[in-house]
C-alpha cells in the first residue's frame, strides 16, 4: 500500500517538476526518472496480485464530501496496473525519440511530458479506487490530459478541431457515467463500490437503466461503433505515441469499467449478455469494414481499435451469459479471451502507432498511396511492423491468436439453459471468420503499400533520416511480448487467470481454472507454435545451404510492357476495391471523376473518398438540428421582454409538471 | 495387429499423403482428367514431382524491387502448411496432434501463409500481382466463415471440439447424411476457391487479367516457385483430405480392419474428387469475378442448411 502511494506521489512530483524545470532535457530525463520510480514501485505491488497473491486493501481519509476513499487492488485492477503503467513509460521514451527535434529546439515540451505523467496518475486512480467520486476525477484527468496530448500540434486547425470532437465526444460518454452514478448514489446514498454492489446485485428497472447508461459511457471510452466517430480523427491528428497511448492503453479504461460493473452486478441477466454480444460483434465487423477502405494509417489502426475492442467485448458478452447462466467454462473462456485479448491488443497496437509514428518521422506522410518500398530503408520498422501486422489479424503463433481461439472455444459451447437448445454461438463464431478474413485483407494491404514494392511518391522519401533509437527500442520490448504470450500460451494465460477467477467466484460452484483451461491443451498451443517456429527456420537453413541462391535482379513482369513506372503499382484503393464493392451499401465513397475520353484523350482522373457514414450522418443532424432550432428562433418577436416573459413563464409551469408528485 | 503398429502405420500414411501421394497425384490426376476430355493423352501422373525438381536445380532471378520479404515468403508458406498438416485428419478418425479447437488454429494456418504469399505478391511492386493478392484477399476472406461455420456445425453435431473427431456424426439417413452431404458441399466450393481451380480461377490462363494465384507468383522463379507450387498442392491435399474424410463411410481408431479400410476410401475418394475438379475443370468456364462472391455465398448457405437441420435434430446426431 505505501509503494502505491510513494509511487503515486512520484508521478505527481514528476508532474509538477517536469513543467517547472529548466530546459528540455532537464524535464525529460526529470519525467522520466519519476516515472521509472513509480512503475517500480506500482509493480512491485500489483504483479503478485496479478500472479495470485491477495488484494492490496487501504483507505485514505478526504474532507467533505468524499471523507473516505476506500483503495482496494484486486487482480483485476492490477491487471490493468501491471500493462498500463510500463507500456505508458514506454510511450514516453518513445516520445523521446519521436519529438527529439522539440526536445532540441525551443518550445517548452515540458507540458507534454508531465500530461503523459498526468495520465499515469490517473491510472493509479481509476484502477484502485472503491470511491465513485474519486474514480469520475481519474476519469475525468485522463480524459483531459488526453485532449491536451491529442493537440500537440495546436497550430494546425484540423488538428485543434480533432481535439475538440475528442473533448466533446468523452464528456457526452460522461455525461452517461455521472447520470448511472447519480442514480447508483439516489439509491444506496453512498459513493462507495461495495454499497453500489449491493444496489446492482438486485434486479429492477433501475439496474437495467443504469447498466445501459454505464455501458453507453465505456463504449463511448472505449470508442465501440457507433461511437466511434471521434477516435479515427483523434488517432491521426495525435503524436503517434499519443495515438499508441491511447488506443493501447488510455481507452482501455472503458474496458476495465465494463469488467469491473459486471463484477459490481455479480450476476448478470442473459439479456445483458446478449446486449454485450451484440454491440461487440456489430463493433467488431463494423471496425474491420472501415480500415479496409482507409489510405491514413493511423486512421486505419484507429477503426482497427474499434474492431478489437469488439473482440474483448465480445468475450465479455459470452462471460456475462455464463455468469447469467452459471457456466464456468463460458466464464472462463470469454472473461478469459477478452481480458487477454485487451493486454494483446495494447502490445500489437502500440506496437504498430509506432511503426506508424516511424514512417511519419521518415517520410513525412502516412498516406499508405504515397508510400512503399519502406522495408528496404527502415531495417527495424519493417520486420517490426510485419509481426504487429500478422498479430493483429490474429494469425499463430503471435499473442492475438490466442486470445481469439479462446473466443472461438467459447463461441463453440452449447447453451441449453439460454433456451437455445444445445446451439453453440456458430452466427457469431461466423461472423468472427469473416471478422479474421477481411483483418488479414486489411493488414496486407497496409503493409504491402507501405514497406514492399517501390516508393509511390518518390519526393516524400526523405533518404538520410536515422532510426532513432527511442523509437526502434519500445517496439522491440513490444514485440518481446507479443512473442512471449504467442509462443508460450501458458505465460499469456497465467497473466489473465487471477482476473477471470474473480469472475469465476460468480459463476456457481468452484471449478478451477486449470480444469476449463487444461495444462494439455496450452501444451499442445506451445508445440504447435515451436513446430512451426522450428520448420520455418530448418527450411530457412535448408534453402540456404541445399538449394541455388543468386542475386540475380531483374525487371518485374509487366506484361511486356517496357517502361513501368512507381506509380502504376497497385494502389490502395484499388487493392480494397473488389471488398468494398460488396459492402457498398456499408462502406460509402464519394467519387471525383474526369476519364480519358475521345481518340486523342487528355489527361484524366479519378479520385475515391471513402468516407464515415456515422460520423456523416451525425454532423448531418447536428447541422439540421442547428437550422431547426434557428428557423424556430428566427419566428420568436425581437421584443426581448416579451420573450422574457414567455420564457418565464414556460419554466415555471415545467417546474409545476416535474415536482408534482 | 497390434495397435502401436497400427498407429505407426497411420502416421506413416498420414506424412505419405501429405508430403508426397496428395500433392504429386492430385494435381497430376487432375490434369490427366482434363487432358483425356480434352482428347489430348497428357503428362505422366508424377509429372509436377519432376518439374518441382527441374525448378529446385535452377538458379532464381528476383524481381527489381522485391526485399528481404521476398525469398522469406515461400518458406512461411510452406512452414505454416505443413503445420497445419499436423491437426488435419487427412484418414478421418486420426491426426497427428489433435486438441480443442484445433480446426482453427488450422484455418488461421493456412490464413498465414496465405498472407506471407499476397505480401510477397505485393513485393514485386507488379500491379498485376496486387491485383491478385487483392482478389486471393477477398474470396479468401469471404471463403472463411464458410469454412468454420462448416467446421463449427460440425462440431456441434460430433460433440466434439477437435478436428479428428469432426466426421465421426453419427447416425444416418436423414440428418446425419444429410447433414455430412451439405457440409461436403460446402468445403468443396471452399476447396475449389481455396486451391484456386475452376470455376473460382483458372490455374491454365493465360491472361494476368483472369488469373487470380498464378498472377500472385508471376515474379517467383527457381527454388521459391517450386516451394509455392508444392505448398499450394499440399494445401489443396489437406482440403481435399477435409471433404474426402465426409464422404467416409470408415474411420480410423477402435479395430484395426476399420481403420485400414478407412485408409483405402480416403485414397480413393482423394483419387475421385481430383478427377472430379478435373471433369469441372473440363466442363465448366471460370465465373466472373463479380459472381465469384455468389458462389462463395452459395456454399455458406449449404452450411447454414446444415446448421439448421442439425438444430432441428439436436442431440440425434452425437
Amino acid at each position: 500500500m505505501d509503494q502505491l502511494v510513494y509511487g503515486f506521489v512520484s508521478l505527481v512530483a514528476g508532474a509538477v517538476l517536469t513543467v517547472a524545470l529548466p530546459r528540455n532535457a532537464v524535464r525529460v530525463a526529470v519525467n522520466l526518472a519519476t516515472q521509472v520510480i513509480a512503475c517500480v514501485l506500482i509493480l512491485s505491488q500489483t504483479i503478485p496480485i496479478v500472479m495470485g497473491s491477495q488484494p492490496l486493501v487501504g483507505a485514505l481519509m478526504w474532507s467533505y464530501p468524499i471523507e473516505r476513499v476506500d483503495i482496494r487492488v484486486d487482480a483485476l485492477g492490477a491487471f490493468f496496473l501491471s500493462f498500463s503503467l510500463p507500456m505508458t513509460l514506454l510511450g514516453t521514451i518513445y516520445a523521446v525519440g519521436y519529438l527529439a527535434h522539440d526536445i532540441r529546439g525551443p518550445r517548452h515540451v515540458g507540458l507534454h511530458f508531465a500530461l503523459l505523467s498526468a495520465v499515469q496518475v490517473s491510472y493509479v486512480i481509476v484502477y484502485t479506487v472503491q470511491n465513485a467520486f474519486a474514480f469520475l476525477v481519474g476519469w475525468e484527468i485522463a480524459a483531459l490530459a488526453a485532449w491536451l496530448l491529442v493537440i500537440w500540434d495546436n497550430r494546425n486547425q484540423k488538428i485543434r478541431f480533432a481535439g475538440f470532437n475528442y473533448l466533446v465526444s468523452t464528456h457526452l460518454g460522461l455525461l452517461f457515467l455521472v447520470a448511472a452514478i447519480m442514480i447508483m448514489h439516489g439509491m444506496t446514498q453512498s459513493f462507495q463500490f461495495a454499497d453500489f454492489a449491493a444496489f446492482l446485485g438486485r434486479s429492477g428497472l433501475s439496474r437495467d437503466i443504469c447498466f445501459v447508461l454505464l455501458m453507453t459511457s465505456f463504449e463511448l471510452k472505449s470508442a465501440f461503433f457507433p461511437f466511434h466517430s471521434w477516435l479515427p480523427r483523434a488517432h491521426s491528428a495525435a503524436p503517434a505515441h499519443v495515438s499508441a497511448l491511447m488506443s493501447g492503453v488510455i481507452h482501455k479504461a472503458g474496458l476495465f469499467g465494463m469488467l469491473k460493473f459486471i463484477l459490481l452486478i455479480g450476476k448478470p441477466e442473459p439479456w445483458m449478455g446478449w446486449y454485450l454480444i451484440g454491440v461487440s460483434a456489430l463493433s467488431a465487423f463494423m471496425g474491420v469494414l472501415y480500415t479496409i477502405s482507409q489510405r491514413d494509417i493511423k486512421r486505419l489502426l484507429g477503426y482497427s481499435s474499434t474492431e478489437n475492442v469488439g473482440i474483448a467485448g465480445l468475450g465479455f458478452g459470452l462471460g456475462c451469459l455464463g455468469l447469467a447462466i452459471d457456466r464456468p467454462i463460458l466464464v472462463a473462456l470469454g472473461f478469459g479471451g477478452g481480458i487477454l485479448h485487451i493486454l494483446n491488443h495494447a502490445l500489437f497496437k502500440c506496437l504498430l502507432f509506432y511503426g506508424a509514428g516511424a514512417i511519419y518521422r521518415f517520410t513525412h506522410t502516412v498516406d499508405l498511396e504515397k508510400l512503399g518500398g519502406l522495408g528496404k530503408t527502415m531495417k527495424w520498422t519493417g520486420p517490426l511492423f510485419l509481426i504487429g501486422c500478422l498479430a493483429s489479424a490474429a494469425l499463430p503463433p503471435f499473442n492475438g491468436f490466442l486470445s481469439e481461439l479462446l473466443l472461438y472455444l467459447g463461441l463453440l459451447q452449447g447453451a441449453p439453459e439460454l433456451g437455445l437448445g444445445s446451439r453453440p454461438f456458430l452466427p457469431v463464431l461466423a461472423l468472427l471468420a469473416l471478422i479474421g478474413g477481411l483483418s488479414a485483407l486489411s493488414i496486407t494491404r497496409v503493409f504491402g503499400l507501405c514497406f514492399l514494392g517501390v516508393p509511390r511518391d518518390a519526393h516524400h522519401v526523405i533518404a538520410d533520416s536515422r532510426e532513432h533509437p527511442c523509437v526502434v527500442g519500445p517496439m522491440v520490448i513490444h514485440l518481446i511480448g507479443i512473442l512471449a504470450i504467442g509462443l508460450f500460451p501458458g505465460f499469456g494465460l497465467a497473466l489473465v487467470e487471477a482476473a477471470t477467477r474473480l469472475f469465476l467466484a460468480h459463476a456457481g460452484p468452484e471449478v478451477a481454472f486449470a480444469t476449463l483451461v487444461p495444462v494439455a491443451w496450452i501444451d499442445a498451443l506451445a508445440l504447435v507454435a515451436a513446430v512451426f517456429v522450428s520448420m520455418c527456420l530448418a527450411l530457412t537453413v535448408a534453402r540456404r545451404l541445399l538449394l541455388p541462391a543468386s542475386d540475380r535482379r531483374h525487371v518485374t513482369w509487366g506484361c511486356g510492357y517496357g517502361s513501368p513506372t512507381s506509380r502504376m503499382q497497385y494502389s490502395g484503393a484499388s487493392f480494397s476495391q473488389p471488398m468494398a464493392y460488396i459492402f457498398r451499401d456499408v462502406l460509402q465513397h464519394a467519387s471525383r471523376e474526369d476519364l480519358p475520353r475521345s481518340p486523342f484523350p487528355k489527361d484524366g482522373h479519378y479520385h475515391t473518398h471513402y468516407f464515415d457514414a456515422v460520423e456523416r450522418a451525425l454532423f448531418k443532424a447536428l447541422a439540421d438540428g442547428e437550422a431547426a432550432v434557428g428557423r424556430v428562433l428566427g419566428r420568436l418577436p425581437e421584443d426581448t421582454r416579451g420573450s422574457f416573459a414567455a420564457g418565464l413563464v414556460t419554466l415555471v409551469i415545467l417546474v409545476v409538471l416535474v415536482t408534482r408528485r | 495387429m497390434d495397435l502401436e503398429l497400427v498407429q505407426v502405420g497411420l502416421i506413416a500414411c498420414h506424412v505419405a499423403l501429405v508430403l508426397v501421394v496428395g500433392p504429386v497425384f492430385l494435381v497430376g490426376i487432375t490434369n490427366r482428367v482434363k487432358a483425356r476430355w480434352a482428347g489430348r493423352r497428357g503428362p505422366r501422373l508424377n509429372q509436377v514431382w519432376f518439374d518441382w525438381l527441374r525448378l529446385l536445380r535452377k538458379t532464381p532471378v528476383y524481381g527489381a524491387p522485391t526485399s528481404w520479404l521476398f525469398p522469406l515468403a515461400p518458406i512461411v508458406v510452406l512452414a505454416s502448411t505443413l503445420t497445419a498438416a499436423l491437426v488435419c485428419p487427412v484418414v478421418p478418425g486420426f491426426a497427428p496432434l489433435s486438441f480443442d479447437g484445433d480446426f482453427v488454429m488450422f484455418a488461421y494456418l493456412l490464413g498465414l501463409g496465405r498472407l506471407l504469399l499476397m505480401l510477397g505478391a505485393l513485393d514485386t511492386g507488379s500491379s498485376f500481382e496486387g491485383m491478385g493478392a487483392s482478389r486471393e484477399a477477398t474470396y479468401a476472406a469471404l471463403a472463411e466463415p464458410s469454412f468454420l461455420l462448416a467446421l463449427g456445425t460440425l462440431a456441434w453435431a460430433s460433440g466434439s471440439l477437435s478436428f479428428k473427431d469432426l466426421a465421426a456424426v453419427q447416425g444416418g439417413w436423414p440428418v446425419a447424411v444429410t447433414l455430412r452431404a451439405a457440409i461436403a458441399a460446402a468445403l468443396l466450393v471452399v476447396l475449389l476457391v481455396e486451391s484456386s481451380r475452376v470455376p473460382a480461377d483458372d490455374p491454365t490462363t493465360h491472361l494476368e487479367l483472369t488469373m487470380v494465384h498464378e498472377v500472385m507468383i508471376l515474379d517467383h522463379s527457381g527454388p521459391e516457385l517450386a516451394i509455392v507450387q508444392y505448398a499450394s498442392a499440399m494445401k489443396m491435399t489437406l482440403l481435399a483430405a477435409v471433404v474426402a474424410s465426409l464422404a467416409n463411410p470408415f474411420a480410423a481408431g477402435g479395430e484395426p480392419i476399420a481403420t485400414v479400410a478407412a485408409t483405402a476410401m480416403t485414397m480413393v475418394l482423394l483419387a475421385a474428387i481430383a478427377g472430379g475438379i478435373g471433369l469441372v475443370e473440363s466442363l465448366t468456364a471460370r465465373l466472373r469475378f463479380r459472381a465469384l462472391p455468389l458462389f462463395v455465398l452459395a456454399s455458406f448457405l449449404t452450411v447454414a442448411v446444415a446448421y439448421v437441420v442439425v438444430g432441428q435434430n439436436a442431440g440425434a446426431t452425437q
